[in-house]
């Protein structure tokens, strides 16, 4: 392979320069003409049945166009397990349920004839911890499946169970064995541009959606799904993606929003828009979940691992989403980040009738990672081993099959385990025990670590974890790029151009990515698992294969004719110059004979004249119009050879190839307020290999933020089902200024074989072991083990004076 | 958004007519806190009356005697660039520098935050320490009282219907004296989860006067006279700043609320002022103005 042009080179992003400008059209932007505004009717309850709904004074507001409620529309049932409605008929299942929906002729309207909606609820006994949901005689959140069969529990149907090696044989030949207890709260993804659609019905029916979506051609099967519930099963459904103000997560499944637009222009004959205000989007969108981790390690004398038990109970909220699948991907780090002989996991999701939960990037991981890796510090300290050792000791390796059957292809885990105990001068720090003095007496210093693996060669989750791509070359060079993965602000648009530009052979420039859209891209499954540069680099590798080979095949016949055109264009402009002689026809008819770089058609063996090299332009300009001429094209559509796991015996290879990294960080203490101030953070990540450096920078900083804010500040507060903190004055997310410490960044390139240009998929990791890390930090520092997220200064304060500091 | 009508006088006999014309009429000075609540449909007022063009509201200037009138419009970006306020009042500079975001300071005005009455209201502790008075003007009478009885509870002052504030005023700023604000945040833009305003004016290691306020731990912003008084008069020592700190945890009364408990804010208002009457006293490096 010639030396790479592109990729790994820090390149500014293609979307950058609309974005910064205000140019970028997002979906708060978007109107149609004859538009309505859609409001919805949320649940004043928890959980009640519903016993009357009043829309008379409703209708009467002026502009006022539609009130639709369950009595007045078809039902449409959507949700991971179909068991969420669009409109509630007979109960309310939590605060944010859909009772009613509006549209209007503009907002002001909307909002007023919500306001007079007036519903008439019996209130419910609820339950709003899985504890208390999974008790004997709890209140049941759903009476019936889907099917209209009793339910007996609040237990989610769902099963997601491992277990390996001999568990007790391993417990009872541990020499140490520590157990403990760990929590995260529900968090938002807090997308800067909040969630939002517009629904329009053509006269036939057809229905096209602009959705803020990250799997268009799911919610277009989903939104197919609805039209057959309207009765309009054998219309065309299709799903345009404007520019996204991020997604983490929260596009990956449909929402009740988009239903109900569906349903207002389906039966006002208008085009219908609904986008959430920022109170609407924390209180009436689905949150990151919350989990309780208990967990129990082991290791032998040497301080090898022995056994990993880890249970988890999440909270789902009332209503499922893909959300409920985290326990899919939690199975990876639980059986396989270091090496472990026996594992046992378990994972537990109750009905509840809190708000319901989905996707949020990191996807489980983060949630798991944050008990195993303050855990395994406490078994470090229990076994009197320093916690790097313990976890160089039992350092993942290449080429290793994990207990669930993942196979490890590169894993540069010890680099990372190494180069970010480096940067933290680990071992001359924690020679000196205890953490050291900070600025000021009341304040001490520590340092701590923690890493992660995850998916990083895309995930299969679904029946199909595939992507494909089309490669269309116009008659001036251009080359139009039509993918169904979306990009929501991480970048994807500009790894597209690089292995574009790469593996064609134009230069970036030349590149141009085509809106996402279902009547165009080739079908996708979704941009999550990290899996969009991974997919994309990967479908571009076998298009542009595919258009190379086509391109020289075609330069065989063309390139002759029109270098001898070009030397004769030569000769008249320059009369004196003498080109060496040179045999086209011969060397053109040579196997291999051509490359393409940067736009230029040449042959490989050729003298480097200018008449020999053949803009591409051109040259498609010569294939285009001639007798028989031809327009080229290529599709690429790959489902890599990832498996879907068996979830209910935790075994399968989800993915093919995995990312690895450490974190670490130096924080200082407050002893006698609680506050915990991060000095410094240090990233080391196995990428597989670097695509865009800039924007894998800009992953890394977004996923610290993340993580940070995990760590420290975020929290969606709630109190019997009801969200206390919608909004940002209370929902704390962190700012410039609390990203202010140092961040080292560096990269680990193993070269994946199975990678596109040697890469891993890196999306996700950056965020999964801040909090860890932190924390172990803050263990370091003052020698307390804190195990409930966010660790807000006064659960550090109260954990000082229970220690008795 | 509810409907309103909107008015724009230029002066201040104008806006007491509008005020009466428009039974319900509210006044919007920088609009931070009003307008949230009006998109938040907590207050629905059919007119609002503003205030951002009267001249006579907008400015500071030092008044014969060493103090200094505010006009209650003066937005907190325009304070922070006027001399007087930075040199000579350095304790409402500082909580003026970390209020809000640099956005927001460029429209909310110092009286917005007074009328708004929050005990979280940045600018209420170092005035409180400053003891600075309020003027209060209707269409016949004018009066002013010191701030400390302008609050009388989250949201409530004494400020009567047809009432505009039309300035704040401090006297000449004690010589000499040491400041120190410090507000408790989760995040860099964040309302106080309690602060803490301390002025010492010392003679030797002797504190001569004292001068402390509180906010967001209580029902209204709130002068700690009993702190002032253990330290006035007498010699600063670690002891000493320990009991202020005490003191001041007890005569405080927060409430425990999303943004944290009534006991970690009783904490920081005792770890605080400790360490702000130290670092004023120069007895430790500890503390320091966030
Ligand atoms: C994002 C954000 C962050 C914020 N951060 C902080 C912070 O860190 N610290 C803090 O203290 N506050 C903060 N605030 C609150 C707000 O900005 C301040 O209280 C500000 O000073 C209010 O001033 P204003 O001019 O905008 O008031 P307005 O919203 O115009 O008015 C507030 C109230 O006072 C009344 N009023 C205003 N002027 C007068 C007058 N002259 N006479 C009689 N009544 C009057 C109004 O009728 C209204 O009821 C924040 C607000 C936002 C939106």
């Amino acid at each position: 392979m010639t030396a790479r042009r592109y990729i790994g080179r820090a390149v500014p992003r293609p979307d950058a320069p609309d974005k910064a400008a205000g140019r970028a059209l997002y979906i708060h932007d978007l109107a149609r003409p004859g538009m309505l505004y859609g409001k919805v009717k949320f649940s004043e309850h928890a959980h009640a049945r519903i016993l009357r709904i009043d829309t008379s004074a409703a209708e009467r507001v002026r502009g006022v166009r539609a009130v639709l409620t369950a009595w007045n529309t078809p039902e449409l049932r959507f949700g991971f397990l179909r068991d969420n409605l669009a409109l509630k008929r007979d109960k309310v299942r939590q605060f944010r349920d859909e009772v009613a929906a509006v549209a209007a002729v503009d907002p002001d309207a909307a909002a007023e004839a919500v306001e007079r909606i007036r519903v008439e609820y019996e209130p419910l006994p609820g339950v709003f911890s899985p504890e208390e949901a999974l008790r004997e005689g709890a209140p049941l959140v759903h009476e019936t499946d889907p099917q209209g069969r009793p339910r007996r529990d609040n237990r989610v149907p769902l099963r997601f169970h491992h277990e390996s090696g001999d568990l007790a044989a391993a417990e009872r030949a541990s020499r140490y064995v520590v157990a403990g207890t760990f929590s995260t709260p529900r968090i938002q993804q807090s997308c800067m541009g909040t969630a939002g659609c517009i629904a329009e019905f053509d006269r036939r029916g057809h229905l096209t959606m602009w959705a803020k979506t990250q799997i268009p051609f799911l919610a277009q099967r989903d939104f197919a799904r609805a039209l057959a519930d309207i009765g309009l099963g054998d219309r065309d459904v299709r799903v345009v993606v404007p520019t996204l103000g991020g997604g983490f997560g929260s596009g990956l499944d449909t929402h009740a929003y988009e239903y109900l637009a569906i349903l207002l222009a389906w039966k006002t004959g208008r085009p219908v828009k609904i986008v959430y205000t920022r109170e609407e989007e924390f209180a009436c969108l689905s949150p990151r979940q919350c989990a309780v981790t208990r967990i129990a390690q082991g290791c032998d004398a040497e301080g090898r691992l022995t056994f990993r038990r880890v249970e988890v109970l999440q909270d789902n909220g009332a209503y499922t989403s893909w959300g409920a699948t985290y326990p899919s991907v939690m199975m990876v780090p639980v059986t396989s980040l270091y090496k472990v002989p026996a594992v046992y996991f378990d994972a537990q999701l109750a009905y509840t009738n809190n708000t319901y939960c989905q996707a949020m990037r990191g996807y489980g991981n983060p949630e798991v990672n944050w008990a195993i890796e303050s855990n395994l510090d406490d078994l470090a300290r229990a076994a009197g081993i320093d916690p790097l050792e313990l976890r160089l000791r039992n350092c993942n390796e290449p080429g290793e099959v994990t207990p669930m059957g993942l196979k490890v292809g590169t894993c540069g885990l010890r680099e990372c385990l190494e180069r970010t105990a480096a940067r933290l001068g680990w071992r001359e720090r924690r020679a000196a025990r205890d953490g050291t003095a900070g600025a000021e007496p009341a304040k001490r210093r520590g340092i701590g670590l923690a890493s992660l693996c995850h998916v990083g060669g895309s995930g299969r989750i679904y029946r199909s974890d595939a992507s494909g791509v089309v490669l269309r070359l116009d008659d001036f060079g251009f080359v139009h790029v039509l993918y169904g993965g979306v990009e929501m602000g991480q970048g994807l648009h500009s790894v597209l151009t690089l292995a574009v530009a790469e593996a064609l052979g134009v230069r970036p420039e030349k590149v141009v990515i085509g809106p996402t859209d279902t009547a165009n891209c080739p079908w996708d499954v979704g941009t999550h698992a990290s899996r969009g540069a991974f997919m994309a680099c990967t479908t571009v590798l076998r298009a542009a294969d595919a258009l190379r080979r086509r391109i020289f095949d075609l330069a065989r016949t063309v390139f002759p004719a029109e270098a001898e055109e070009a030397l004769r264009r030569h000769r008249k402009r320059n009369p004196d110059d003498r080109p060496p002689e040179f045999d086209v026809a011969a060397a053109a008819a040579r196997t291999g004979a051509f490359d393409l770089r940067d736009g230029v058609l040449f042959l490989r063996d050729a003298p480097p004249e200018p008449w020999l090299r053949l803009d591409l332009a051109r040259f498609l300009r010569a294939v285009h119009f001639r007798e028989g001429g031809e327009m080229l094209s290529a599709e690429a559509f790959v489902d890599p050879p990832t498996q879907l796991p068996d979830f209910e015996r935790g075994f399968g290879n989800l993915s093919a190839a995995y990312a690895y990294g450490t974190q670490g960080a130096e924080v200082e203490v407050d002893l006698e307020t609680g506050e915990v101030r991060v000095l410094r953070l240090v990233a080391v990540h196995d990428v597989g290999a670097v695509l865009n450096a800039q924007t894998l920078a800009g992953q890394m900083y977004g996923a610290l933020a993340q993580g940070l804010g995990y760590a420290l500040y975020e929290e969606v507060l709630s109190e019997g089902g009801r969200i206390l903190n919608p909004d940002f004055r209370d929902y704390k997310l962190p700012t410039a200024h609390e990203m202010g410490m140092p961040i080292e960044l560096e990269f680990v390139e193993p070269n994946e074989p199975a990678g596109p240009f040697g890469a891993k998929g890196v999306g996700e990791p950056g965020l999964v072991p801040t909090a860890p890390a932190i924390a172990n930090a803050i263990c370091d520092a003052v020698g307390v083990r804190l195990h409930d997220l966010p660790l807000r200064p006064e659960r550090v304060l109260e954990a000082l004076r229970k220690r008795g500091g | 958004m509810t409907a309103f009508s909107y008015h724009r006088p230029t002066t201040l006999p104008e806006a007491w007519r509008l005020l009466a014309a428009h039974p319900g009429a509210v006044l919007l000075a920088g609009g931070t806190d009003l307008l949230v609540r009006i998109r938040a449909r907590e207050i629905r007022p059919p007119a609002v009356v503003s205030l951002r063009r009267i001249p006579v509201l907008a400015g500071a200037t030092v008044e014969r005697g060493g103090g200094l009138r505010i006009g209650a419009a003066t937005p907190v970006a325009d304070l922070l660039r006027h001399p007087a306020v930075v040199r000579r009042y350095p304790l409402l500079a500082q909580a003026l520098r970390v209020m809000a975001s640099p956005q927001i300071r460029n429209v909310a005005t110092l009286g917005g935050n007074l009328c708004n009455a929050s005990p979280c209201a940045d600018t209420a502790p170092p005035l409180l320490a400053y003891e600075a008075r309020v003027v209060l003007e209707r269409a016949r009478g004018r009066r002013e009282l010191p701030l400390e009885t302008f609050f009388l509870g989250p949201g409530e002052t004494a400020r009567r219907p047809g009432e505009i504030l039309t300035a704040v005023r401090l006297p000449a700023p004690p010589p000499g004296a040491r400041v120190l604000f410090h507000k408790q945040r989760r995040v860099h833009l964040d309302l106080a989860l309690a602060s803490v305003a301390v002025l010492l004016q010392f003679r030797g290691s002797t504190c001569r006067r004292a001068r402390i306020a509180a906010g967001s731990v209580g029902p209204t912003p709130l002068r700690l006279r009993e702190v002032e008084r253990l330290i006035e008069g007498r010699v600063v020592t670690p002891e000493l700043a320990a009991q202020a700190g005490a003191l001041a945890a007890r005569s405080v009364s927060p409430i425990d609320d999303l943004r944290a408990t009534a006991a970690w804010r009783r904490t920081i208002v005792e770890v605080r002022l400790r360490r702000a009457i130290l670092e004023l006293a120069g007895l430790s490096p500890e503390g320091g103005a966030s």
